[in-house]
Formats: structure tokens, C-alpha cells, sequence
């Protein structure tokens, strides 16, 4: 990769060693032009020079190759041209077929070290290809924005072969990562006052080739990937100590390989899908931060009315009236099922805004499905209940309050979908490393076109849509909670009024109970 | 009713929330007080005798959890704290702190009240060194560390009795599992919840009707456990506190 080794220590050191490795190719051709001059009788061997010419030409370049045909000349005089061990010439007749040499070997030179540039530049143009093509293919299966950045970012790295660090505009969460690379203040400076919006539009020509900051730490380079796009945002690199020659070849090369990449992501609509994103990402926060604070504000009355309900269902003016009792009981109920309803919607807002992080422990399945039944009591009260659960269950290391939470739901959907009376069986199994736990019951059951979609955030049963109520968040939120503790759920239905099995699986690693300390008072 | 009225504190921002506990309480023969800041709270429970406090989590003016550890740096009283769910790590930090038990809200208020006399009597019971504790048809003697189950008299591993101790110690109140797993195995093993999941599993075989659905051995998720000690008291929410 010759366009890496810009520096100038570098590229002497190439040719010394270019013209050094010559003198030993002419020193060996020497030998064996001796070699056949003492066998074979002949008088003349200059020709072979042509030789060391040819492999330096293209192996080193044109100075060494230029080199080989001064060692030819003189080696000829020295060795082979009477007066020998002379650098005189008598002969003219050899004054002429050694300028005829200096001719052939100039022009052999010449031609072979064009080929060798032509062939670099090819394989070089080869890379740049194939890196772009890597890059388009990175874009295609770029996810979201910051995967496009990452994308941008880590091909100028490898097209440039320095690290380059890219600036997204815009982004806030951005200066936590800005930190996290030693980037010199000087530099972010500069990289503020070409986000500037003015320096995009007036001084236009920082922006078009940026601005070179020395720093102690060496000479760092920044620019906007693209003058035209703002979007994709500003790179800086840092080029090391080059001279001023070096930068700008550098400059140039950084050049090309920009254009090419902003003339992919033009194609590939990218600014446009940069700034799509970025408008989505500000309305879904937006909408969360609105859930949330709404979910607030209405839990905490509900609090008070139920609160307040309970104490008036108690209150001994109230006790010999059961058809006001009953109200207050309605009143209590109403609220606890505006509760969860609340719930759903502040869970539904934890899971798209900032992700569930588990919090794992070692939990008993038996404590999980027993708490998940004591909080649908009320609910399953109309239904039959049948509890499988084996007492060798083996522990599961997950968050237990999440999987509860998940298990309600189906208990929910199981009393809401299925006829009072009717049987509802609980069973956790554990096999091949894995825990089940499945709810079953005798209601609607699911069509087969229904399954996939129930897990769908404010999936309603269409069919069922007016008998039933609810958000269309539950089966939502159990599955987010179920995934959050590497595990997953499914739904099995033989049809439509057959009743369906909801299970939830759960990934099984054996807990490290040591013997001694379990069993040291058995 | 010779027994004087327990007083309790009320801590709380919201009026209607102080309001509904001041007659759920009144009507169950205590004496409240009110407090709608922390400093007001922590002012009023240094000022006046108080039996147990109620605080809310999110006052105004300072955490719940500071007004928890500023009370319980001078003062026994038991706390109870209300909370929201989701936050079992808190409760748990709060429980550490010294807040006796937890109800989350929204709640009604014979939850709380079964809380708070289970926090009172266990109070009581402290004091005059009441030495046995009864759940159900579980009967443990701390003094001469006798478990009997319907009068039968039990057998219990060490493990498993000292486990049972904790609990009963604290009965009606939750323990937390790295307290119960201090206690127990000791203070290198507070995250080992394995641990502790397994011997309550073999207790729960040998002391509960019903292993799968446990009355007695209760467990809160995420938090721990608790010897459930109020389900008489509940029945009968009406009456005024058995103060032994």
C-alpha cells in the first residue's frame, strides 16, 4: 500500500534499499557473465545488463532502474571493454554499443517502471472498490443511524489508514462518545465551528476542505464529509507529524475517497433516511415522555380513590347498606382495573424508552406462577383452576418480578377470553434445559392467521374486539419482559373456540450450589 | 378499652391521600398525626410520643428513604413505607435502611392497617420479650427454640430452624433475602439466593399444608420473605389492635 508510507523517511528508505538490492543484482550478473566468458570463449557480455535493468525497473522504480544501467555501463568498461580492469574504451566500435545500451536500458526503465505505476495505481483503484462496495453493503444492512455513522467511520479508517473519528451532528447522546476519544480541545473546537450552521453556508470553503490543526499530538485534519449534506456530519483525523507535501497528498486522497463515499450514500438516499430517523426518534420520545408523565399524574388520584374506597366499604355507616357497599365495591374495582390498565402503559413506556434491564436472581418457578395467581385472584375467582407443578423444579436465574408480571398477563387473557366455569391449567416442566411454563384454557382459541400478530403492540382480537376490553398492550409487554430474560413465549391454538396454551420458556443453567455448604447441617 | 390508642404519623404530600388514611385510621381507634414534608415529619416524631410512622416515597422536599435513616438514627419506631411497584430495589434499600415493611400504591387500607399491626405487636412483643410466635398451625419458641407444627412437636435442621428464627423475629414483616442469607450463612454469602431458594423449598415441604401454594412462608418477589402473621388479623379489620 504505497499510499500509506507518505512520510518522507519512508520513501528514501524504500530506494536506498531498492539501490542497494540493484548493485547486488549487477555484482551477480557480473559473476556470471565471468562465469561464461572464461567457459564459453566469448569476449562480449554487456547485453545481460539489460537484466538488473528490467527487475529493478520494476520491482524498485525507475531510480534504481536508472541506477542499474549507470552500474552496467561502468561495470562493461571496467570488466569487459579492453583496456580491461580500466574505465577507459579504446575501441570505438564499444563506445558505441555502450551508448546503444544506455539508450535500450533508458528507454526499458522507463517503460517498466510505467507498468509498475499503472499496475499499483490499478490494484490501489481495486481496493478502493472493493472497500466501497464493503461499505454499500454495510449501508444496506445498517439498521439505524448511528450504524450508518459507524459504517462511514470505520471505512475512512481503513480507506485512509488512520483512525478517523466521525462527529455526528445533532445527536446529543454523541458527547458522551466525543469523550470517550482523545481528541484534543483545539480540534473539537474547530469541529463546533464547522457544525456552525454559518459555516455552512458562508464560508464554504472550511467547509470544502477543511482545516488542518497542528497539535502537540500531531497534525489533525477536519472536515465535513459532505459540503452539500450536513447530515452525515464532520470527520476528524489525525495524520501524525508529515510535512506539508504529505498533507496535501493526504488531502487529496481523503478527497477522492469522501466523494466516492457521499456519491454512495446520495444514491443511497441515506441523508434523507438520517434525518427520517432522527425526527422519528424525536416524536417517539416525545410520545413516551407524554405517556409517562400522563401515567403519573393518573396514578396518583387512583391512589386516593381507592385508597378512600376501601375506607368507606369499612366505615360503619355504611355497613347495614349493601347496595351502597356494593357501589363502593365498584368504585374499588373500577380503579384497580384502571390501575393496571396505567400500569400497562407506564410498562409499555420503560420497554420502548429505555429498554428493561433485568434484575437476575436465583427464583423459585413455584414462588413465580404462586405470586403471579395471588395477583389474578380476583380475576381467576370465576374459573376453575388447575396448578401442575412439579416439587423438583430446578431454580431459574432470571428476574422473577418481570416473569410475574409477564405470567399475569396471561392469566389476564386467559379469564378475559375464556367463559366463566371454565377450566384454566397452570403447568411448569423443565426439559432439555429449558423451563416451560404453560397456561391453557377453553376459550376463544385463535385462528391460525391470528398467532403471529397477538404479540404485536396494541394487538386487539379482532373478533372478539367488542365483548372484551383492554389496551392491546398485554401480550406486548409479557413477551418484551420474557425476551428481557433471554427467553421467549408462543401461543398454540387448535382453532377458534378450542381454547389456547400460552407458554413462556425460559432458559435453565444449573445453579452452583456447593455440597458442603447446603447440605453441612443434614 | 383500658389499652391507650395507638398514634401513628402520617407523611404524606398529597392531602387526599393523608385525608383518607386520617379516617381509615380514626375509624380503627388511632390517633393521627399529619405531616406533608420530611422536615415536618422528622419534626413532629422528635416533638411527640409516635407509635409507627407511614411515609410516603416521593415527598417534596426530601427522599422518603432520608426521612427513613433520619428517624432511625435515634428513634425504634417502626416504619412503613408507601411505594410504587416496579421498584423492588428500593424497597429492598428501604428495608435495609430500617423501614419495617412496605405496602405499594395504590393499596386499601385493611392491607395497611394488617401492616401496621403486625409492625405494632412485633413492637410490643420487643418489649415485653414475648418469646413465642404463632402462624397458623405453626407455633416457633425463640426461647426454648421448639417448633411444633398442630402441637406436634418438629424436627428441624439447624439451617433450617435459624432460618426460621429470622423470620419469626421479624414475623409479619418481610425479610429481605440478603438479610436472611447474613443471618444464615453469613455475610460472604449475601448473594447466593440459591441458597436460600432451596431450604425454603425443603421448609416449605415440612411446614406448609400446601407446598405449592405457601399461607405461611410467603414469598414477595424480588424482595424476600415473610412469616405471614396477619392473615388472622385481617379478618378482623375491624377491631381494634390486640396490643398483648
Amino acid at each position: 500500500m504505497p499510499y500509506a508510507k507518505i512520510s518522507i523517511g519512508d520513501a528514501f528508505r524504500r530506494e536506498l534499499r531498492g539501490i542497494v538490492l540493484t548493485l547486488a543484482l549487477v555484482v551477480v550478473v557480473t559473476l556470471m557473465i565471468f562465469a561464461f566468458v572464461w567457459q564459453a570463449g566469448l569476449t562480449r557480455g554487456t547485453v545481460a545488463y539489460l537484466i538488473p535493468v528490467l527487475i529493478a525497473a520494476i520491482r524498485w522504480g525507475l531510480v534504481s532502474a536508472l541506477f542499474a544501467s549507470f552500474c552496467g555501463v561502468l561495470a562493461s568498461a571496467y570488466f569487459f571493454f579492453p583496456p580491461l580492469y580500466s574505465f577507459r574504451i579504446t575501441d570505438p566500435q564499444e563506445i558505441i554499443n555502450l551508448v546503444l545500451y544506455v539508450i535500450v536500458a533508458i528507454a526499458v526503465s522507463q517503460l517498466a517502471s510505467r507498468l509498475k505505476r499503472e499496475l499499483e495505481k490499478s490494484q490501489k483503484r481495486e481496493k478502493d472498490l472493493a472497500d466501497l462496495y464493503a461499505f454499500t453493503r454495510r449501508l444496506a444492512v445498517a439498521f439505524d443511524v448511528s450504524d450508518i455513522q459507524a459504517a462511514i467511520e470505520d471505512h475512512l479508517t481503513a480507506a485512509i489508514q488512520r483512525k478517523v473519528v466521525l462527529f455526528a451532528r445533532d445527536i446529543p447522546d454523541d458527547k458522551g462518545r466525543r469523550a470517550n476519544v482523545a481528541v484534543p480541545p483545539a480540534v473539537l473546537a474547530e469541529i463546533a465551528k464547522l457544525e456552525a450552521p454559518q459555516s455552512r453556508s458562508t464560508d464554504s470553503s472550511s467547509a470544502t476542505s477543511g482545516s488542518v490543526i497542528a497539535d502537540q499530538g500531531g497534525i489533525w485534519l477536519a472536515r465535513a464529509v459532505s459540503p452539500k449534506n450536513p447530515e452525515f456530519g464532520i470527520i476528524a483525523v489525525n495524520i501524525g507529524k508529515p510535512t506539508q507535501d504529505s498533507v496535501d497528498d493526504l488531502r487529496v486522497r481523503i478527497d477522492a475517497i469522501l466523494s466516492d463515499a457521499t456519491a454512495t450514500l446520495d444514491r443511497l438516499g441515506i441523508a434523507q433516511a438520517i434525518n427520517e430517523a432522527r425526527m422519528r426518534s424525536q416524536t417517539d420520545q416525545l410520545r413516551e415522555a407524554l405517556i409517562g408523565s400522563v401515567s403519573h399524574e393518573l396514578r396518583t388520584p387512583l391512589a386516593s380513590i381507592m385508597g378512600a374506597a376501601t375506607v368507606l366499604s369499612t366505615a360503619p355507616a355504611l355497613c347495614g347498606e349493601p347496595k351502597l357497599q356494593a357501589l363502593v365495591q365498584d368504585v374499588r374495582s373500577e380503579a384497580e382495573r384502571l390501575n393496571d390498565d396505567i400500569q400497562n402503559l407506564i410498562d409499555a413506556t420503560r420497554i420502548s424508552s429505555d429498554g428493561v434491564r433485568p434484575m437476575l436472581e436465583w427464583a423459585d418457578p413455584g414462588d413465580i406462577v404462586d405470586s403471579a395467581l395471588e395477583r389474578c385472584s380476583q380475576r381467576l375467582s370465576g374459573h376453575r383452576l388447575a396448578l401442575n407443578l412439579p416439587n423438583d423444579l430446578p431454580l431459574v436465574h432470571v428476574d422473577p418480578v418481570l416473569v410475574k408480571q409477564a405470567l399475569v398477563q396471561i392469566f389476564d387473557n386467559a379469564a378475559k377470553y375464556s367463559p366463566p366455569g371454565s377450566l384454566i391449567t397452570v403447568a411448569v416442566r423443565a426439559r432439555d434445559g429449558r423451563m416451560i411454563m404453560s397456561v391453557s384454557d377453553e376459550g376463544a382459541g385463535l385462528m391460525a392467521a391470528e398467532v403471529p400478530h397477538i404479540w404485536d403492540r396494541f394487538a386487539r382480537g379482532e373478533r372478539l374486539a367488542a365483548a372484551t376490553s383492554g389496551s392491546g398492550l398485554g401480550l406486548w409487554i409479557a413477551k418484551a419482559f420474557i425476551a428481557a430474560n433471554g427467553g421467549k413465549m408462543n401461543a398454540v391454538s387448535d382453532g377458534p373456540g378450542r381454547g389456547t396454551t400460552m407458554a413462556i420458556e425460559l432458559p435453565v443453567e444449573a445453579a452452583t450450589v456447593h455440597p458442603l455448604e447446603s447440605d453441612s447441617d443434614e | 378499652m383500658s389499652e391507650p390508642s395507638p398514634i401513628v404519623l402520617v407523611v404524606d404530600d398529597e392531602i387526599q391521600i393523608r385525608r383518607f388514611l386520617r379516617t381509615g385510621f380514626e375509624l380503627n381507634g388511632f390517633v393521627v398525626h399529619e405531616a406533608s414534608t420530611g422536615t415536618e415529619a422528622i419534626r413532629a416524631a422528635t416533638l411527640r410520643p409516635i407509635d409507627i410512622v407511614i411515609v410516603d416515597l416521593g415527598l417534596p422536599d426530601m427522599d422518603g428513604s432520608d426521612v427513613v435513616e433520619r428517624i432511625r438514627s435515634w428513634s425504634t419506631v417502626p416504619i412503613i413505607v408507601l411505594s410504587v411497584r416496579s421498584a423492588e430495589t428500593q424497597k429492598v434499600r428501604l428495608l435495609e435502611m430500617g423501614a419495617d415493611d412496605y405496602v405499594v400504591k395504590p393499596f386499601g387500607i385493611a392491607e395497611l392497617l394488617a401492616r401496621v399491626r403486625v409492625a405494632l405487636r412485633r413492637q410490643s412483643r420487643a418489649a415485653s420479650g414475648e418469646p413465642s410466635v404463632t402462624v397458623g398451625p405453626l407455633t416457633i419458641d425463640l426461647a426454648s427454640r421448639a417448633v411444633t407444627l398442630n402441637g406436634q412437636r418438629m424436627t428441624l435442621t439447624p439451617k433450617e430452624y435459624r432460618l426460621l428464627q429470622v423470620l419469626a423475629q421479624h414475623a409479619g414483616n418481610v425479610v429481605t433475602h440478603q438479610h436472611l442469607l447474613k443471618e444464615v450463612w453469613g455475610s460472604i454469602h449475601m448473594q447466593d439466593t440459591h441458597y436460600l431458594r432451596i431450604f425454603v423449598r425443603k421448609l416449605r415441604q415440612k411446614i406448609e399444608p400446601a407446598p405449592d401454594s405457601p399461607k405461611i412462608l410467603v414469598t414477595e418477589l424480588g424482595v424476600g420473605y415473610r412469616l405471614a402473621l396477619s392473615t388472622e388479623a385481617e379478618s378482623t379489620v375491624a377491631a381494634p389492635v390486640a396490643v398483648p
